[in-house]
């Protein structure tokens, strides 16, 4: 497999964040990883991308051992919910960041920003500001600014979390688009029942530190722990109710 | 109706406010000011032809703060700032602040006096490095404590985001840190040039009245009853923070709470 | 690699912030037992019970303390009642810079200007004289070296009040009392009432760590009361400094004693301000 995560375990303290973390998942596919807040979510992200030291265990990527690496070494890319947009540089710079780290030529910077704008839709806002953006083009920014340099490994930890539902939609799809076009592998995690059905290849969920994976989707659903069940009763309990009034 | 007492009081205060100022540049123009007079018999620009002329040291010591005071603004906001960050990260934290609140909140005068033997060790007193060092000792501190709340989840965010995208330290430093801390780093240079420009006590006992900065010029001035100079060194003493301060006030003034 | 910064980081600040405060204390306090100084012949308990007999030290730090509480309460006091009077008024041009400018004077061209205005030869004393209310120099009341330390607290008043205005100023902004007042005066409280029980109690609780930082800044003072002062008492660090300069070798021993109590006394209070604030975002 493209990525194998084998028995990570991570303490603070007493308390146990990430327990016996394994899985793995193929290439250009996301796994999205559905978990409330405080589930462990972050710190297994954050272990993957390097920001984070595990206890124990392994990060098998592209058939390389990286629990060692550095994060800058990694090729992974952790974004957050925040955009964290690089408020002193404008749209262009922020989405050129990564190539000029890496010391790019200019005119090879120029036209993959510039391309990369266009995908996103941003053509016209290059030289803004962030601050004069709005929260979804500021998501997308911080999306072109991370695939540009493609990255092997893209972890995002419930990038719409902040924006308003129809923002947060047309970035769904969005995302999907231009996963499929760069062929990004990713680790998708949210709080949103709907998303994680969604926006996943592959689903997940998680729980005070453990993470169970499903074969399909229709065994997510089944599961009772995840909370689609739930969901599905109340809706039909709405129905006859409705029918009522009708 | 009842008389709004408003513009009385706004008078009064900046007249109060600024009082010292033309006073000490009126003192300052004056010579030969005897008791009981209201008006000096001399005014004119004597004193300050006096400036220029080796003879009072003036000039000299000016430009000797200038370098004392841009030397310690200087080493003492970069090492804050870089080093401010190990200390926010630590673990323990809390201790180290309080640690640096030691130096800061001190009698400068009485802790150069408690090291003023290290300082003879060392070679350095009665130098301007010695001074210097002195100096830098109380404004470190300030600076450390400064920076402590630049460092905070969205910085480290920041910085992890710098690290995935490939970047390692010194280029998260340059370009990313340094940048978003820009106004931070004007504010404290300005403050720690102003503890260093404005200290006296320290001064003194590690120049040992051999590196005369402005303050000790003033002081010594005092000390000869020679007001009309203690003035006129009171003139230079003050310019230039109110010259940086009209470029831009929000540089002078930050709340250390 | 990543330890090995943070290991030089750390070691930086031990010895640029911890070191010399270290062996500033560790020497005075060897000095005050007697194990060094040249003088000196070893492990001794006299300095301390020298020190303790003699009431100078406790004058010093009553007359300190009092000079420098009345110095913090006159210059908040009066800085409160302006900004919750006329803040409207700084909102001018001229006078939001003009505010700023006292900011720009050191303590010893403050002591300077205070002398220069109430000495017995000073400006006041020649516009007594001319308006014909005093005859001599003498007659005019003794402001500056005085005993009630007049000179001193005028000072000190002179260098605090800006710059608590200028941070009420902020405060008052930044926690939105404007708007609570006008709350408040909707839920039926008077001028009085908001005062007292909103814009008072908020700004007092955003500000009293730095109250508290500056009396202990005040109780320090060195320039000020070097010039201002009178010969007996003397204010803290004047005192410890005449002990630690004089010319009886003998004696300097005793002013370490006194530098160790006072960096004690100021160790605790700061100890204290911590354990009562947690000050994780001090400077902002």
């Amino acid at each position: 497999m493209f990525l194998e995560i084998q028995y990570i375990n991570k303490s603070f303290g007493k308390e146990q964040i990430v327990k016996d973390l394994n899985f793995s998942l193929a290439p250009h596919k996301t796994l999205s990883i559905l978990g409330k807040s405080g589930c462990g979510k972050t710190s297994m992200l954050k272990i993957i991308g390097g920001l984070l030291k595990a206890d124990s265990g392994n990060i098998i990527l592209d058939g390389n051992d990286i629990s060692e690496l550095e994060a800058e070494k990694r090729n992974i890319v952790y974004l957050y919910q925040e955009d964290l947009l690089f408020p002193h540089l404008n749209v262009f710079e922020n989405i050129a960041f990564g190539l000029r780290i890496k010391k790019q030529k200019e005119a090879h910077i120029q036209s993959k920003v510039k391309e990369m704008l266009e995908l996103l839709e941003l053509e016209d806002q290059g030289q803004k500001m962030p601050h004069q953006l709005s929260g979804g083009q500021r998501q997308r920014v911080s999306f072109g600014r991370a695939i540009i340099i493609n990255p092997a490994l893209l972890l995002l930890d419930e990038p719409f979390g902040s924006l308003d539902a129809g923002t947060r939609q047309r970035m769904q799809q969005l995302f999907k688009d231009i996963a499929h076009k760069f062929k990004i592998t990713s680790l998708f995690v949210t709080h949103d029942l709907k998303e994680a059905i969604l926006m996943g290849d592959e689903i997940a969920f998680m729980q005070s530190g453990k993470l169970k994976l499903y074969k399909n989707k229709e065994e997510f659903i089944a599961d009772p722990s995840t909370g689609v069940q739930n969901e599905i009763g109340f809706w039909e309990n709405l129905i006859p109710k409705g029918q009522n009034i009708i | 109706m009842r008389i709004s007492l408003k513009p009385f009081f706004l008078s009064i205060m900046v007249l109060l406010i600024l009082f010292p100022f033309v006073y000490l540049l009126w003192l300052s123009l004056s010579a030969d000011w005897s008791f009981p007079q209201v008006m000096p018999d001399y005014f004119g620009l004597k004193n300050w032809k006096a400036l220029l002329i080796s003879e009072t040291g003036l000039l000299r010591s000016f430009f000797q703060s200038v370098i004392i005071s841009v030397s310690v603004g200087f080493t003492a906001t970069l090492s804050g700032f870089v080093i401010s960050r190990n200390i926010a990260y630590h673990p323990k934290k809390n201790t180290l602040t309080l640690l640096s609140y030691f130096p800061y909140i001190i009698s400068p005068v009485v802790f150069g006096a408690c090291l003023s033997y290290f300082f003879l060790k060392l070679g350095i007193f009665g130098q301007m490095t010695g001074v210097i060092v002195a100096q830098f000792m109380i404004s470190f501190p300030y600076a450390l404590i400064f920076f402590n709340s630049f460092w905070g989840e969205k910085t480290k965010n920041m910085e992890d985001l710098v690290s995935t995208l490939g970047g390692n330290r010194l280029s998260s430093f340059t370009k990313v840190l340094l940048p978003l801390a820009k106004g931070m780093l004007l504010v404290c240079f300005f403050q720690t040039f102003l503890i260093s420009w404005f200290e006296y006590g320290l001064t003194s006992v590690i120049g040992v009245g051999k590196v005369q900065t402005l303050t000790i010029k003033v002081f010594l001035f005092i000390r000869e009853a020679n007001y009309f100079y203690g003035a006129l060194s009171s003139c230079l003493l003050i310019l230039p923070p109110l010259v940086l301060m009209y470029i831009n006030k929000k540089y002078v003034f930050n709340k250390l709470t | 690699m990543k330890n090995k910064e943070k290991h030089i980081g750390f070691i930086l600040f031990v010895v640029f912030a911890v070191l010399p405060f270290t062996l500033a204390f560790g020497y005075a306090l060897l000095y005050s037992f007697g194990v060094i100084g040249i003088v000196n012949e070893g492990f001794t308990l006299k300095f301390w019970k020298e020190v303790f007999t003699s009431s100078t030290l406790g004058v010093s730090f009553i007359y300190s303390s009092v000079i420098a509480l009345i110095g913090v309460i006159l210059s908040v006091s009066l800085a409160l009642w302006i900004v919750l009077k006329y803040r409207e008024s700084f909102g001018n041009k001229y006078l939001s810079f003009i505010i700023y400018m006292p900011l720009a004077v050191p303590g010893i061209v403050s002591a300077f200007f205070t002398y220069q205005l109430f000495a017995q030869s000073g400006f006041f004393a020649r516009l007594s004289y001319q308006l014909n209310w005093i005859e001599t120099a003498q007659q005019f009341p003794d402001l500056v070296n005085d005993n009630w330390a007049i000179g001193i607290i005028i000072t000190f008043i002179s260098l605090l009040t800006p710059f608590f205005i200028l941070l009420y100023l902020n405060i008052y902004k930044d926690e939105r009392i404007e708007e609570l007042s006008q709350l408040s005066r909707a839920l039926g409280a008077n001028k009085k009432q908001i005062a007292l029980k909103v814009s008072l109690p908020i700004m007092l609780k955003k500000s009293w760590v730095l109250i508290v930082l500056y009396f202990i800044f005040l109780l320090g003072a060195y320039e000020v009361p070097l010039i201002l002062g009178q010969e007996s008492p003397q204010m803290l660090s004047v005192l410890i400094l005449r002990e630690l300069k004089q010319f009886d070798l003998t004696k300097i021993s005793e002013g370490y004693v006194m530098a160790v109590l006072y960096t004690v006394v100021i160790m605790s209070a700061t100890v204290f301000i911590f354990s009562r604030k947690k000050l994780r975002n001090n400077a902002y």
